[in-house]
């Protein structure tokens, strides 16, 4: 099992390098405009008050050039989850879709290697490398954070980050458990993209449109509160909600693909 | 026999959903330790169906089959240790220089020495530091012999295994599958070339339309056709003379000059005879598996049996 883990992560290593510069690059960019935007938040704010709310849910509220509401607004609530969310829907789709579709999946199982052991394998290496992007990204929007001096507690930005990490993997799990099901690479790609978008949609607006707000509770963005977590509010439940489904996916996952015919 | 056998299926059938036929219907076969079954047929009769079943890659509809005893599905990761599986489609990781993949494939299944596995490589000229994607076919299949052959397992199933060598590569593949059966593995594979069946087979199986419809000995095969003669007379045929020997299992007369002889038993009689007439030609008939099998290939309308 570590075998077809390690090797994964090595097929991956350049991919995992380029996600990776991606994402710091966006995170310098942003925090680096922050000073210049904090001094003029005032007339930037009154411009923004003319948008209805609607819109500016979908940016990820009512609050963008306070600290908490620009690193909210421009970076931990749309941009570094959506960035994640292609990252972590693409392994998820492809880690058994690939091997699957190109037919390398029967090289690794006329070994002595059971199906789930390989599934769990290919899972913990995606988790894994979403982790490893996950992670650097939040060490350097911690580090930047306090260069440009936002004032926010690091903690709190930690456990963005981690909520933030939380939610990838959970649309990432879903797109593993597509693919594991036997449905095409592009099927389960497509099928988790429209779910995200629509929860991401449906998850914003629920707080302007009361006929979403039942809904809303449907889609993992809902439970993705990041502008509360850096305020300091960090919601446990939410967390509990995205383990409980990641692992229901990968149950699911497990079941569906240790009996199925293979493609 | 059945005791002793590597490989047995029992009515091992396949339906894929939504098709009307089957796949692989009631595949009954044994094969026993140190020896080598080709199993034929033309595209689509099921052969890979066969193999991917038995290597649990696809769940059967009915039957049950066993590798060494153990049965296929419910065993398969122990069964897998004693296993090389060559894939028909070649199927590689392009990215990958050759000895990465023999070091990942390796990891998952070690090989029976290091020394062996360079063996391997030196005997198939396997280049292994290039990217796989890089390499031609025949260069592809050599890595996919090595990985199958490196830990010289006890049953090899091998889809298409010659599939794009050259001959002096298919010459070295032959002697590797000689000396696998040697130390008493068996082979189950499947082909489309019958000089290759019948130069490394004991025994083949001819698969059409998902059914297994004959299973033929080579030796035997080999050995009714070395008794096997065409004679052709100066004058017309003794025929009723050559009918009325005990040897003479068939008689068929090609023209008034020329027969067909299927003999068994002592041939001094024979000969007695046509020391009698002025025979101007005796032909002795060798094995041609493909004459013997192409009639199974062909669609059923244009058999003529």
């Amino acid at each position: 099992m570590f075998s077809v883990f390690k090797w994964t992560l090595w097929q991956r290593r350049w991919s995992t390098l380029w996600w990776s510069l991606g994402i710091v690059s966006l995170i310098t960019l942003t925090l680096s405009f922050y000073p210049t935007i904090h001094n003029q938040a005032a007339q930037l704010n009154k411009s923004f008050g003319s948008l209805n709310n609607s819109t500016l849910a979908l940016f990820g509220g009512t609050d963008f050039f306070s600290p908490v509401g620009y690193l909210n607004s421009q970076l931990i609530y749309l941009m570094l989850p959506l960035l994640l969310i292609i990252l972590g829907v693409g392994l998820g789709s492809s880690l058994i879709g690939r091997e699957e579709s190109e037919g390398t999946i029967e090289l690794l199982l006329a070994r002595p290697i059971s199906r789930p052991r390989l599934i769990l394998a290919k899972a913990l290496a995606g988790a894994f490398i979403i982790f490893l992007v996950t992670t650097i990204g939040s060490l350097v929007t911690i580090g930047l954070a306090k260069v440009v001096n936002m004032g926010i507690p690091l903690t709190n930005i930690a456990m963005a980050c981690l909520a933030c990490f939380m939610l990838v993997l959970t649309f990432s799990a879903i797109a593993f458990l597509l693919s594991s099901t036997g449905r095409g690479r592009a099927s389960a790609l497509g099928i988790t993209i429209v779910y995200t978008l629509g929860g991401y949609i449906i998850g914003s607006l629920a707080n302007t449109v009361h006929g979403l707000r039942i809904p809303s509770m449907l889609f993992p963005y809902h439970y993705y509160q990041s502008a509360d977590i850096l305020r300091g509010t960090f919601n446990w439940s939410s967390i509990t909600f995205f383990g409980i489904f990641i692992g229901v996916c990968l149950i699911l996952a497990l079941l569906s693909f240790r009996r199925r015919d293979l493609g | 026999m059945l005791m002793d056998s590597v490989l047995v299926t029992t009515k091992l059938s396949k339906k894929y959903p939504n098709a009307n036929v089957y796949a692989l219907k009631n595949l009954t076969l044994n094969v026993g330790p140190g020896e080598v079954y080709g199993f034929l047929g033309p595209n689509g009769a099921g052969k890979s169906t066969a193999i991917r079943t038995l290597m649990n890659f696809i769940q059967p509809t009915s039957g049950s089959a066993t590798i060494l005893g153990r049965d296929i599905i419910k065993d398969s990761v122990k069964i897998k240790q004693e296993i090389g599986y060559l894939a028909g489609d070649g199927a590689v990781y392009n990215k990958m220089t050759g000895r990465q993949y023999l070091e990942y494939l390796g990891e998952l299944q070690p090989p029976s020495s290091k020394t062996y596995q360079q063996e391997l490589t030196k005997r198939l000229q396997a280049t292994l530091n290039k990217p796989l994607g890089s390499l031609s076919r025949g260069n592809r299949q050599k890595i996919s012999i090595i990985q199958a052959f490196m830990h010289q397992p006890k049953l090899l199933i091998l889809d298409e295994p010659s599939s794009g060598l050259d001959p002096l590569m298919q010459e070295v593949f032959y002697e590797l599958i000689a000396e696998s059966k040697a130390r008493g593995a068996a082979v189950f594979m499947s082909s489309h070339i019958l000089s290759e069946v019948q130069k490394i087979c004991d025994r083949v199986g001819i698969i059409r339309n998902g059914e297994l419809v004959t299973e033929r000995n080579i030796a035997e095969m080999a050995e009714e056709a070395a008794q096997t003669f065409d004679l052709t007379f100066k004058d017309n045929l003794p025929v009723s003379k050559l009918k009325n020997l005990a040897c003479v299992q068939k008689l068929v007369e090609n023209s008034p000059h020329s027969v067909t002889l299927q003999v068994r038993g002592e041939l001094a009689p024979l000969f007695s005879i046509l020391a009698q007439y002025t025979v101007t030609n005796i032909d002795t008939r060798t094995l041609d598996l493909e004459e013997a099998f192409m009639h199974y290939y062909q669609p059923r309308e244009d058999r003529h049996v």
